[in-house]
C-alpha cells in the first residue's frame, strides 16, 4: 500500500505542472491571440477595508492584507496623515460621497466591474459610481499635457506575453486607497500587471510609488473571480444621487 | 479635471447656439465642413439593409464618437428656442419658429407631447419654476450630475459607442449604458435605474433596443417634460450606410402620463478626424501617438461638480 501511495504521489507531482499548463491553455483569447479578460469580476478579499493585515474591527472584517511585506512604507509626515484619515474615515472616506474610487481601489472594492476588450483598448465599467476607465493598448503614450488630474489616472497598457502591463499616471488627490485612510498624492504612479490564472480567475498585481507619500515603491496582489451566476449583470449604482433622491418622486396625478 | 468647467462651456454653448440659430437659421450645413455646430433639419434615414463594415460577431460597426446635431436639452419641443422665460435676453429665441429645428416629438404631427391634463400641469409647474427654483425638486437632476437618463442623454454632450460580442456600450458625459444583445431577460421590475435596463438586437441597419426599469426621475429637458416609472421605450437607432449619421427614434409608451404613445426623433452625426473638437459635441483630445497619426480619444468622464446656476441653489449636503 505504501508503495502504491508513493507511486500515486509521484504521479500527482508529475502531473501538477501539466494541469497548471492546461489551465493556462484554456484561458479565453481574442482572435489576435491576446488573453481575453472580458467578463464581470469581483474580489472576495477584505482589501478595501484595509490594505494592510488587520484584526476584526467594528468597521471591518479581519483580513490578511494584500501588501507585500505587510506594511505600506509611508514617509513620516504621510504616516501621520494616514492616521488622521483612519480616525476620521467614517466621514471623510471619498467612498461615502460615492465619488469615483480611483485606481487601484476600484479593482478591489467589493462591487463588480465589467471588462470589455478590443485590440485597441480594455474598458473597465465599474458598478459603483459612474466611472469608466479605458486602458489604451494601441501604442499611444500618456498625454503630453502634464497638468491632467484624473480620478482614475491615465492608463496605457502593453502585453508582455500573456500579461497586460499598464502604466497609470496623471492622478488627482481626491481618492483614497481603502477605508482605512491609506492615501496618495497627485504624484502617484501605478504599474499594474493583469493575467488570467485560469478562465475564471484574474490575478491583479500592482506596484505603487509616490515620492510625496511613500519611502519606496510597494506591491499589492489580489485575486478577482468571474461572476458566473446565470444572467448576471451590472446594476448601475450612481449612489451619489441618493443624497437628493428624495426630491424627485415621480410626479403623480 | 473631469468636467469641472463643463457648466461654463454649456452656458457659453447654449448662448452661442441660440445666437447661432438666429444668425444662421437659413444657412444650410456646409457639406464637408469641419463642425456640426447646429442644424435646423433632420436628415431622413430609411430602415433597411446594412451594407457597411461589420464586426467579427456580425454587428454593423458603428463604433466611434457621436453627437446630436440640433441642440442641448434646454427645450424638448423647440430645441433651438431656449428655455421659455429665460431672464437672460440673449438666451431667448427670436424670429419665427419655422427657422429653428423641429420639435423632437415627431409623432404626433403637431410636435407636442400628448400629456394627460394633470401631467401637462406638472410639466408647466416645473418650467415655471426652472429659472428661479425655490424648492429642491425644481432643480433639474442633471444639474446635480445625475445621469441624464433615457432619452435625454442623447441631447446632452457628445457620446461614444463601443461594441463587443453580445454588447454595445454607450458612454455618456453623465454615466454609461450597457445594451445587452444576448437575449437575457430584463431585470426584475422592482429595480429602477436612471439609465434604465436595455435589451437590444440588430435589424439590418437598425439597432432596436427595448428599455424598461426606468426610474423616471431625470426629466426630458429643462422644460420639464417627464414620464412615469411605468414607461416603456422602444428605441430604434437607424444608421445611415455611409456611417456618418444615425437617427435616434424612440417610441415612448406610458398610459399613466400620456394619452397615446408618442415618438421622439433625435438626429446624430459622427465625429471624424476632419471635425474640430469643440468641448461639447466632441469632447475629444488628440492622442499622443508615436507615428504622428491623428487619433482622437476621450479623457475620463466624471461629473461631480457640475453644480452651476441651474443647480447651485441646492447643493447636496455631502458636497461642499
Amino acid at each position: 500500500m505504501r508503495t502504491m501511495s508513493a507511486r500515486w504521489a509521484t504521479l500527482l507531482v508529475l502531473l501538477l505542472p501539466l494541469a497548471h499548463a492546461m489551465a493556462k491553455d484554456r484561458i479565453p483569447r481574442l482572435p489576435s491571440g491576446k488573453p481575453d479578460f472580458s467578463g464581470i469580476w469581483q474580489t472576495t478579499s477584505a482589501a478595501d477595508f484595509d490594505l494592510e493585515p488587520h484584526s476584526a474591527r467594528k468597521d471591518a472584517p479581519p483580513g490578511p492584507g494584500i501588501v507585500a511585506g505587510n506594511v505600506i512604507p509611508y514617509l513620516p509626515a504621510a504616516l501621520e496623515q494616514k492616521q488622521r484619515n483612519f480616525e476620521h474615515g467614517d466621514v471623510e472616506d471619498p467612498r461615502l460621497k460615492c465619488w469615483t474610487l480611483g485606481t487601484p481601489r476600484g479593482i478591489y472594492y467589493p462591487e463588480p466591474f465589467q471588462v470589455f476588450q478590443r485590440d485597441r483598448d480594455v474598458t473597465l465599467v465599474f458598478q459603483f459610481g459612474q466611472s469608466v476607465r479605458t486602458i489604451h493598448t494601441n501604442g499611444t503614450l500618456h498625454p503630453q499635457a502634464t497638468d491632467n488630474e484624473f480620478y482614475l489616472g491615465d492608463s496605457r497598457g502593453h502585453w508582455e506575453g500573456d500579461t497586460l502591463v499598464v502604466d497609470v499616471t496623471d492622478f488627482n488627490e481626491e481618492t483614497w486607497l481603502d477605508r482605512a485612510g491609506n492615501f496618495h498624492s497627485p504624484q502617484l504612479h501605478v504599474v499594474e500587471r493583469w493575467s488570467l490564472l485560469d478562465p475564471d480567475t484574474l490575478q491583479y498585481r500592482a506596484t505603487l510609488e509616490d515620492p510625496n507619500v511613500f519611502s519606496r515603491p510597494w506591491d499589492i496582489e489580489v485575486i478577482l473571480n468571474r461572476h458566473r451566476e446565470p444572467n448576471f449583470q451590472l446594476i448601475e449604482n450612481y449612489c451619489f444621487t441618493l443624497d437628493f433622491d428624495q426630491y424627485y418622486p415621480v410626479p403623480k396625478q | 479635471m473631469g468636467q469641472r468647467n463643463s457648466f461654463t462651456r454649456d452656458v457659453l454653448l447654449l448662448v452661442a447656439s441660440v445666437v447661432a440659430s438666429q444668425a444662421h437659421a437659413q444657412q444650410a450645413q456646409q457639406p464637408g465642413g469641419n463642425t456640426i455646430y447646429i442644424e435646423t433639419k433632420v436628415t431622413p434615414i430609411a430602415s433597411g439593409k446594412w451594407t457597411g463594415a461589420r464586426l467579427r460577431d456580425g454587428q454593423p460597426d458603428v463604433q466611434g464618437f457621436w453627437s446630436n446635431t440640433i441642440a442641448n436639452h434646454s427645450n424638448w419641443t423647440d430645441p433651438q428656442g431656449g428655455v421659455p422665460g429665460d431672464p437672460n435676453p440673449r438666451a431667448r429665441a427670436k424670429g419665427p419658429r419655422e427657422e429653428r429645428a423641429p420639435s423632437r416629438v415627431s409623432d404626433p404631427p403637431d410636435g407636442e407631447v400628448p400629456f394627460q391634463p394633470w401631467a401637462r400641469a406638472k410639466q408647466q409647474e416645473f418650467l415655471a419654476n426652472f429659472h428661479n427654483p425655490t424648492r429642491p425638486e425644481y432643480v433639474e437632476p442633471l444639474a446635480r450630475c445625475a445621469p441624464a437618463g433615457v432619452p435625454k442623454t442623447f441631447t446632452w454632450h457628445g457620446f461614444e459607442i463601443r461594441q463587443y460580442p453580445q454588447y454595445a456600450l454607450l458612454m455618456f458625459d453623465s454615466g454609461w449604458r450597457i445594451i445587452h444583445l444576448d437575449g437575457k431577460p430584463h431585470l426584475p421590475d422592482s429595480i429602477k435605474l436612471w439609465n434604465a435596463d436595455s435589451r437590444g438586437h440588430w435589424e439590418g441597419n437598425t439597432l432596436v433596443v427595448d428599455v424598461t426599469n426606468n426610474n423616471a426621475k431625470a426629466r426630458l429637458g429643462r422644460t420639464g417634460e417627464f414620464f412615469s416609472d411605468n414607461v416603456h421605450i422602444e428605441e430604434r437607432y437607424v444608421f445611415d450606410n455611409n456611417g456618418q449619421r444615425f437617427n435616434y427614434v424612440a417610441t415612448i409608451t406610458d398610459p399613466t402620463v400620456f394619452t397615446r404613445p408618442w415618438t421622439a426623433t433625435i438626429p446624430v452625426r459622427r465625429y471624424t478626424e476632419k471635425d474640430t473638437p469643440d468641448g461639447w459635441h466632441y469632447e475629444v483630445t488628440a492622442a499622443n501617438t508615436t507615428n504622428g497619426a491623428l487619433l482622437h480619444e476621450k479623457y475620463e468622464r466624471i461629473c461631480i461638480e457640475n453644480n452651476g446656476p441651474f443647480g447651485q441653489v441646492a447643493v447636496t449636503p455631502t458636497r461642499k
